[in-house]
């Protein structure tokens, strides 16, 4: 299990957790990010900023504060399960 | 609010970037019987429309991911819900996010007000290989589903039939149910409400509010109010968190997830197409850590060069009759009363067409573009990192970004951001953004005289000056800003038809309320000058305008009055100076010309912004940013001048 900052780029990954404060999760769920969603790291900017996050599950993108990704733990996908 | 009359109230409510907006002015611009302001001065657009012989209250609500506001735009919507209970809601879905969407359409449901589902945007979702089957969705969601495109107007005239039908006969709505177990707590929950509770739209949605709702001051007002009832409430979100180990209003969240995923799943079908659409392809370039940002800049002066290329030309096309027209006047009518007023008459409706509306049309244009498209979103991408140098994040910069346009609306448009913090410091920043008038008065003065290339500079330095500023503020905040979380919406080819639309809302929004004050302004100006008023007011403020700026004293109330509108200095500053807008430089220096620009542009913006942040953040913001404003104008104008003096 690592943060999704740490986690690789184009590979899916399964949400395990989401920290952080109520106020946080609220929007994070709201946007449709739960656990156990899929979801894709499509691009990082540059000089520690944001991450660009796709959700397969519900088929959107977000953009997130690196604090923010920092709160969502997720699994690497493994392709031959 | 008091219903103004016996009009059925339907309420367009959906999440953002949805395509709402263009569905409600499809319909009210066809059928409009009075106008609907653009978001200055009303949380929401209303407009009375007729369709077919009925007249429909019809009003657009800003978007909301779930009914659990959580930034003041959302609390908007919701706040209009519960207290002017409407008569229909149509719940406008994104059929390309049809999953995520459906959570919103499930919790309208809950309501169990009359709900029809638009879903809108099919054409997006068939190119994405999704095969949505209306019928089937119907028969889940137990609500009418149309298929409308708003940006073409495909399925309106089916919507409208289909309001029209619910609305008569009456649309019976009941919820959808969820797990046994959830069902049950909610259940105990609904038995236990007292018969006088404040029920908000009905017993099963008020418990599931009481659940979800983990706000300590909702859960001391319960405990004192009504002990018992919080001993219930805690019961059952105590047995909701056992069961499913996670807090209760996760639980609640997850069960609309799962049945929305659930939903989709049965009445779509996906066939995936090549996993590389062109919108990716694009998306990759212009969010490139590197290219973007070459991209990001590309478009910030080409946006200012077109503007430029097509302004200029036209300006000078149409000022030539204007100032024939006025030597003809001074020719016939001497020197007396009826010169002035005739002179001011003709310089406010000659300004506002020769000199504004060149500049203002193609820049509204190029804005509604950069909206439709969804630039604005990935513009708060990129710029993430560089808005947290300054205290802020991400989401600032669609709000200061729509200030290029009008400072007013993007102050409204703040709501979007969930703190208060962040609302107050992006709010004291736009006024330092230079709208349209002050873009029309830059390029005029600026780039006309001395050429594009300084008029760019200016705008750099004006951006430059945003950020040093935005950190100067935000050392005053101790408190953190919360962090970005900002959907992208995919990349759309925005709609000729919807651009033209928009434009022409803006546009004539200006003839209405800007013009007449542009030729108000005038005439008094030319009056003053008759009764030599002026000299007065320029005697007062010669310190400032002649001593410490170096400008002509006539220009003194100019600066009066551009307090009403900007460009108002701009036209009056030819009539006070006496000058036709070509001979300008005959009366005044560069020297000049930029110290003035550098004034306006950074002064307080106008009368309706100081209003609309008085009215939107407060009093206290209100006054601090017209002291700000003030400060940085004087401040840097003497800059200007001792820099420029050579």
């Amino acid at each position: 299990m690592i943060n999704l900052v740490k986690a690789p780029q184009n590979t899916p990954l399964r949400i395990v957790n989401i920290l952080g404060g109520h106020g946080v999760r609220r929007r994070l769920f709201a946007l449709g990010f739960y656990k156990d969603d899929i979801i894709e790291l499509d691009s990082r900017s540059i000089l520690r900023g944001p991450v660009l996050v796709r959700n397969l599950t519900s088929d959107t993108s977000v953009a997130l504060g690196r604090g923010i990704a920092q709160k969502i733990m997720v699994e690497i996908i493994d392709e031959r399960k | 609010m008091t219903k103004e009359n016996n009009f059925p109230d339907v309420v367009f409510i959906g999440q953002p970037n949805c395509g709402k907006s263009t569905l409600f002015n499809v319909i009210a611009g066809l059928k409009a019987q009075t106008s609907n302001f653009p978001g200055t001065t009303v949380k929401h657009s209303h407009s009375k429309v007729n369709v077919e012989g009925k007249v429909l209250n019809i009003i657009d609500l800003p978007g909301t991911y779930s009914l659990n506001p959580s930034d003041p735009a959302e609390k908007v919507a919701f706040t209009h819900l519960f207290l002017e209970k409407p008569d229909l809601i149509i719940n406008v879905v994104d059929a390309s996010i049809l999953g995520r969407s459906l959570e919103l359409t499930l919790e309208l449901i809950e309501l169990e007000y009359p709900v029809v589902v638009a879903l809108n945007m099919v054409d997006l979702a068939e190119k994405k290989g999704m095969e949505i089957d209306p019928k089937k969705l119907e028969m889940l969601l137990g609500v009418p589903v149309i298929f409308t495109i708003a940006s073409h107007g495909r399925g309106v005239k089916e919507l409208l039939d289909v309001v029209l039908h619910s609305l008569e006969k009456g649309l019976s709505v009941s919820h959808i149910k969820w797990s046994r177990d959830v069902e049950e707590r909610i259940e105990e929950m609904e038995n236990q409400l007292p018969e006088d509770f404040p029920v908000v739209a009905n017993k099963r949605f008020t418990a599931i509010c009481m659940i979800e709702a983990n706000r300590l001051l909702f859960d001391k007002m319960l405990k004192d109010i009504n002990p018992p009832l919080k001993i219930s409430l805690d019961r059952v979100r105590h047995d909701l968190e056992t069961m499913h180990n996670a807090p209760a209003y996760e639980v609640i969240a997850a069960e609309r997830h799962h049945l929305a995923l659930k939903i989709f799943e049965e009445c779509t079908i996906v066939k995936r197409g090549k996993r590389t659409s062109w919108q990716e392809r694009i998306d990759d370039v212009i969010m490139h850590p590197f290219l973007g940002y070459i991209i990001l800049l590309a478009v910030f002066f080409g946006f200012f060069f077109i503007i430029f290329k097509i302004a200029s030309p036209l300006e000078e096309f149409l000022l030539e009759p204007l100032n024939n027209l006025r030597l003809f006047l001074s020719q016939k009518l001497g020197t007396g009363v009826f010169f002035y007023l005739a002179d001011g008459l003709l310089q406010g409706i000659g300004g506002g067409i020769a000199i504004v509306l060149p500049y203002f049309i193609p820049l509204i244009f190029l804005m509604s573009f950069l909206e439709d498209i969804g630039y604005l979103a990935r513009a708060g991408f990129l710029m993430d990192t560089f808005m947290h140098k300054i205290g802020l994040h991400g989401k600032s910069v669609s709000p200061l970004i729509l200030g290029f346009g009008c400072n007013v609306p993007a102050i409204v448009s703040t709501r979007i951001l969930e703190s208060r913090r962040d609302r107050i410091i992006t709010s004291l920043l736009i006024p330092f953004i230079p709208c349209a008038a002050r873009t029309t008065i830059i390029l005029a003065l600026v780039a006309f005289y001395l050429g594009p290339l300084w008029a760019m500079g200016f705008y750099m330095f004006n951006v430059l000056l945003v950020a040093v500023l935005g950190r100067v503020i935000t050392f005053f905040f101790k408190t953190q800003s919360p962090g970005l979380i900002l959907e992208i919406p995919s990349l759309k080819i925005p709609s000729l038809k919807n651009m033209m639309r928009k434009t022409y809302f803006q546009l004539r929004s200006f003839l209405k309320f800007a013009w007449p004050i542009l030729v108000a302004g005038s005439i008094v100006l030319g009056l003053f000058q008759y009764l030599n008023l002026d000299q007065f007011i320029n005697l007062i403020l010669s310190p400032l305008v002649e001593k410490s700026l170096g400008l002509p004293r006539e220009l003194g109330v100019t600066l009066v009055f551009g307090f009403l509108r900007k460009e108002l200095s701009l036209i009056m500053m030819l009539q006070a100076l006496g000058v036709s807008y070509q001979d300008l430089m005959t009366v005044i220096s560069k020297e000049q010309l930029i110290v003035f620009t550098v004034f306006i542009s950074f002064f307080v913006p106008c009368l309706s912004t100081v209003a609309i942040l008085w009215k939107e953040i407060g009093k206290r913001i209100a006054f601090l940013s017209m002291v700000l404003n003030t400060g940085v104008a004087i401040l840097f104008s003497l800059l200007a001048r001792l820099i420029f003096r050579g």
